[in-house]
């Protein structure tokens, strides 16, 4: 699904160069659950920006489901992205003026579907992780857990092919920590691929596979029995 | 999606609601302002467009050349229009309008009809006022016809039929009849009056051969061309049309004549002819400051909504990770700032229909009946809302679609360089034209003040003017009046300081011994006139009951007459000889001069003579003490010796003041729109503060930790805006000392723009804009600093 060769990527300032992927080369295959580690600053949210499509490299070459996408502009990547891609933030990323529904649907809007068939969708999604009974509640009143739960039912709204998680459970305690990560369990094993930057090795052990990175580059790869 | 985005706006409208307050209010404010002052200049520019006829209808006026001056008349001689309609076929009507207060009686209802005019048979083919009764051809054209207004005839019969009745007229009491009722004259037509009488009354009863006098002036003629004449070529025919019938008579007298025509429509707001003209430069005036406060109202919106940016960015990142594209999100935040617009249009329409009737009482006229049942002045409003909408809303869209998703969920988000130095720039602007506004309305209020307290070279304090017309009686309610107690003295005079007076057609004896030509203002006055007055002489003596010849051979002039005629100093011209209107005689004295008209025009020369038939004015200087009982003993008499007549008075310092009647009104509307403009730019300075503050919290927090006073915080925050506030000082005070050195330019007497006013503008700009700053900065300066860090 995702074959990536010697990507780069520099940040630059006036005095200050930053290389913060270094020819990085990863392929994940079309329903694998991948976990990034790696210490603060080594490249991981730039990996999985770049992956995203969020961001583009300076360099190499990236394949998405064997089309070249390194050189997309803005425009493709949005609709690459908007078909193919959900996200997950540490930091829930909702927007507070919204609803619990409304949150969810917002994908839906971008991808032009109906609104009868949106409020199917959303209800199904929100239905699937528990939390249908808070669907009229705004992001504030909510705890984490159910705000990082609303967050995984929109990204999970347009049925994409690919989630990326950046540290999921990073704003989370360790009971809605599992909760989360049991949902992003379910979702691969019904056969969405995940990669999961995370620093936690307890959430990464729900991966297939974990890569890990230093100064850009990959040092090891764990594969997880 | 359009749904979504309105849920969006209103929800964060109202999660947001100071700075939804502020952006509503201020747009709503600066809206209404520009409505108010668009319905002002909406009403100048419509006098006189309503005539069907208007684009054919000309004002004849006429320029007399003396040796010594050209005077503008406002209207040609007497036999001009008639003669023009004789002479070129190209002219289809003509008819004379001459203003005058006349006296109307029906029965024991009496009137003094201020707005009573005399005009020709054609008025009504020329002016397209209606008549409800009667036939417009011939409604005027008989002597002693009169057309009634419908609601002044309603004063005198009541709900009877007027037509074909008898009412009395001026002070003679002639019988004349009602041979029209027409519609009320609207407020904006220059010709107003509420009662019409034939012009044939004067031509063929009071003045016979008036029709045929070349150098007697009427007040205002007004012609009618035919379809299709140009009124440039026909007014290059008139030297040979006024040399055919009096080139003889100009020479004789040296009076030479240049006659000109004034589009009807234009005559209102361009022409210099005329008292109760409006102002094509006020009209430009106003029209900057509304585009001036319509500015500032965009000014804050732009600012406040990126400003904002930070806040929304978030926003911005998710909905571009969801699938959004910029163009999705531009379009979203147009149309919230559209949504603001609209609902500060709705708030507007409310303001505005609750200040109307105070902002048509600041105008001194009705500009506006009401807002609502204006439909397309609604939908303009309407438009303009959204216009603004767009272009406030263009700059945030594009800068807030344009921001980076990762950088803005990542929290790396920072407020553009080029965002603040924009905002900075705007700031200025905004307090530029506020700060230039001050100094415009003091200056504006200087100059009405330096008017006002200006010596006039007269006492016109407790003076009471009656005015007794020609009444035989008023010398006997003169003797009358001055037995009663509380008077001091009193004068009968034909003009006072700021009424009308004649303009007469003069030979003064000159400092080369000639018999100079040339028009002379005229006051004929009594004997106590002078003394009342308190008119200092610079040289000769008053008149004087002592010499028989002063009634009828004697002339005082005015400075300014003395240096006209070339004399170096008073006393040269004491004993030379004058003409004057068939009298003949010497200059007993001259009178220092003094301001008998407005300040705006520079005093002229002045001839004084005594003629008690041409009086019509009863000066009466009380005892300040009592002054209603006074009245009232004077109104008692005034009944019981001429009570055909109603009472009417008026005190001369006030009848002086009112020539600043439209200065004042200028003034005072210039002072609502100032004040409203720095409302507005504080209202954005006060969003703008509280922003800053609320995005240094933390710094705050910080700061207060390492021990600085509230002190140091409020000047830590005021800082940045006050010197915004003073480079937006250095630029408005030129550009204002450039517009308001022309706008008093047009005084004959003005104030100096003295350097105290910039200071006084500059130390207020800066006063309010700290006030508003300190608000903020205070409250984040007393706020317990171990919370500020906590909100980080």
């Amino acid at each position: 699904m995702i074959k990536i060769r010697d990507l780069e990527k520099i940040y630059r300032t006036e005095e200050v160069e930053t290389v913060a992927l270094n020819k990085i080369s990863i392929d994940v295959k079309e329903g694998e659950f991948v976990a990034i580690m790696g210490p603060s600053g080594c490249g991981k949210s730039t990996l999985l920006n770049i992956l995203g499509l969020l961001d583009d490299p300076d360099t190499g070459s990236f394949l998405f489901n064997n089309i070249e996408v390194a050189n997309f502009n803005e425009r493709k990547r949005a609709e690459l992205r908007k078909h193919n891609i959900g996200f997950v933030f540490q930091s829930f990323n909702l927007i507070d003026e919204l609803t619990v529904f409304e949150n969810v649907e917002l994908p839906l809007i971008y991808t032009g579907v109906k609104s009868v068939d949106r409020k199917k969708r959303v209800e199904e999604v929100l239905d699937k992780m528990q939390i249908m009974h808070r669907r009229n509640h705004y992001p504030q009143q909510l705890s984490g857990g159910q705000q990082q739960r609303v967050a995984v039912a929109r990204a999970v709204v347009n049925n994409p092919k690919l989630i990326l998680a950046d540290e999921p459970t990073g704003n989370l305690d360790s009971s809605n920590g599992n909760e989360v990560m049991t949902l992003l369990t379910d979702l691969n094993e019904q056969g969405t691929t995940i990669i999961m930057v995370t620093h936690s090795e307890h959430d990464a052990r729900y991966s297939h596979r974990i890569i890990r990175m230093l100064d850009g580059q990959t040092v090891l790869e764990n594969i997880m029995v | 999606m359009l749904k979504n985005y309105f849920k969006i706006a209103f929800r964060n409208l109202w999660r947001h609601r100071v700075f939804s307050f502020i952006n509503i209010m201020g747009l709503t404010v600066g809206m209404t302002a520009c409505l108010l002052i668009f319905l002002y200049v909406r009403f100048e520019l419509s006098y006189d467009r309503f005539h069907p006829k208007a684009d054919r209808v000309y004002r004849v006026v006429a320029d007399i050349k003396t040796p010594t001056e050209t005077l503008p008349s406002q209207g040609p001689a007497w036999a001009v229009p008639g003669h023009i309609k004789f002479d070129f076929p190209e002219v289809e009507a003509f008819t004379r309008v001459a203003p005058e207060n006349l006296l109307f009686r029906k029965g024991d209802i009496k009137f003094n009809e201020a707005n009573s005019i005399w005009a020709d048979s054609a008025f009504f083919q020329i002016f397209g006022f209606k008549l409800l009764k009667g036939d417009p051809r011939t409604a005027l054209k008989e002597p002693f016809s009169v057309v009634m207004s419908a609601s002044t005839a309603k004063k005198y019969f009541g709900k009877a039929d007027p037509m074909g009745q008898t009412i009395l007229i001026t002070s003679e009491g002639s019988p004349a009849t009602i041979t029209g009722i027409m519609q009320d004259m609207p407020e904006n037509t220059q010709v107003k009056g509420d009662v019409l009488v034939s012009m044939t009354t004067i031509t063929t009863q009071y003045a016979k051969g008036i029709d045929d006098q070349w150098s007697n002036y009427s007040p205002w003629a007004y012609i009618l061309l035919k379809p299709g004449t140009d009124a440039k070529t026909l007014e290059k025919k008139f030297p040979a049309f006024l040399e055919k019938w009096s080139g003889k008579e100009m020479k004789e007298l040296q009076m030479f004549v240049t006659l000109k025509l004034e589009k009807l429509k234009e005559v209102y707001l361009y022409s210099s002819r005329g008292d109760s003209l409006g102002s094509i430069r006020n009209v430009y005036i106003f029209s900057i400051i509304a585009l001036f406060i319509l500015i500032i109202a965009c000014i804050n919106f732009i600012n406040l909504t990126t400003a904002r940016a930070s806040e929304r960015a978030k926003e911005v990142g998710i909905r571009k990770v969801a699938g959004a594209v910029r163009p999705q999100l531009a379009r979203q935040f147009l149309g919230e700032s559209i949504v603001i617009c609209f609902i500060a249009f709705l708030l507007t329409l409310g303001l505005s229909a609750l200040l109307l009737p105070s902002f048509n009482q600041l105008a001194g006229k009705t500009i506006s009946t009401g807002i609502f049942h204006d439909g397309p002045l609604v939908a303009l409003l309407l438009g303009t809302g959204i216009v603004i909408g767009l272009l406030a809303g263009i700059y945030p869209a594009f800068v807030l679609s344009s921001f980076k998703p990762i950088e803005v969920l990542k929290g790396r988000f920072a407020t553009g360089n080029k965002g603040n130095i924009l905002r900075k720039g705007l700031v200025i602007s905004q307090f530029a034209i506020s700060t230039a506004l001050i100094i415009g309305t003091i200056i504006v209020y200087t100059q009405m003040s330096y008017m006002r307290n200006r010596e006039l070279g007269f006492n016109k304090d407790q003076v009471l003017v009656v005015e007794t017309k020609s009444e035989k009686k008023r010398g006997a309610l003169q003797e009358a009046i001055s037995r009663l107690p509380n008077i001091k003295t009193s004068a009968l005079s034909a003009s006072v300081p700021g009424s009308g007076h004649p303009g007469a057609y003069s030979e003064v004896e000159n400092v080369k011994g000639d018999l100079q030509i040339t028009n002379l203002d005229l006051y004929f006055v009594d004997f106590d006139y002078i003394p009342l007055y308190n008119f200092k002489m610079a040289a000769g003596r008053a008149f004087s009951r002592e010499y028989k010849t002063d009634s009828g051979q004697a002339m005082i002039l005015n400075e300014a007459a003395v240096r006209m005629l070339g004399y170096h100093s008073p006393d040269q011209a004491i004993g030379k000889k004058f003409k004057q209107w068939g009298h003949e005689g010497r200059i007993i004295g001259v009178i220092q001069d003094f301001h008998y008209k407005s300040l705006q025009t520079p005093i002229k020369p002045l001839s004084i003579r005594m003629n008690w038939d041409n009086t019509t004015l009863l000066s009466v200087k009380v005892n300040a003490a009592n002054i209603q009982k006074t009245i009232a003993s004077i109104e008692k008499e005034f009944k019981t010796i001429i009570p055909n007549r109603p009472f009417s008075y008026y005190f001369l310092d006030e009848f002086f003041d009112r020539q600043y009647r439209n200065e004042e009104r200028f003034g005072r509307l210039f002072l609502n729109f100032a004040v409203l403009a720095i409302f507005i730019s504080c209202l954005g300075l006060l969003g703008l503060a509280s922003y800053a503050t609320m995005q240094r919290t933390r710094e705050i927090g910080i700061r207060k930790v390492m021990g600085a006073s509230v002190s140091n915080i409020i000047n830590l925050l005021s800082k940045d805006f006050l010197k915004l506030v003073i480079i937006s000082f250095f630029i408005a005070a030129p550009v204002a000392w450039y517009f308001m050195h022309k706008w008093l330019a047009d005084f004959a007497y003005r104030t100096s723009i003295s350097w105290w006013i910039f200071a006084m503008a500059g130390v207020l700009a800066i006063l309010i804009a700290v006030v508003t700053i300190s608000v903020q900065a205070f409250r984040a300066a007393v706020a317990n600093p171990v919370k500020s860090l906590r909100t980080e």
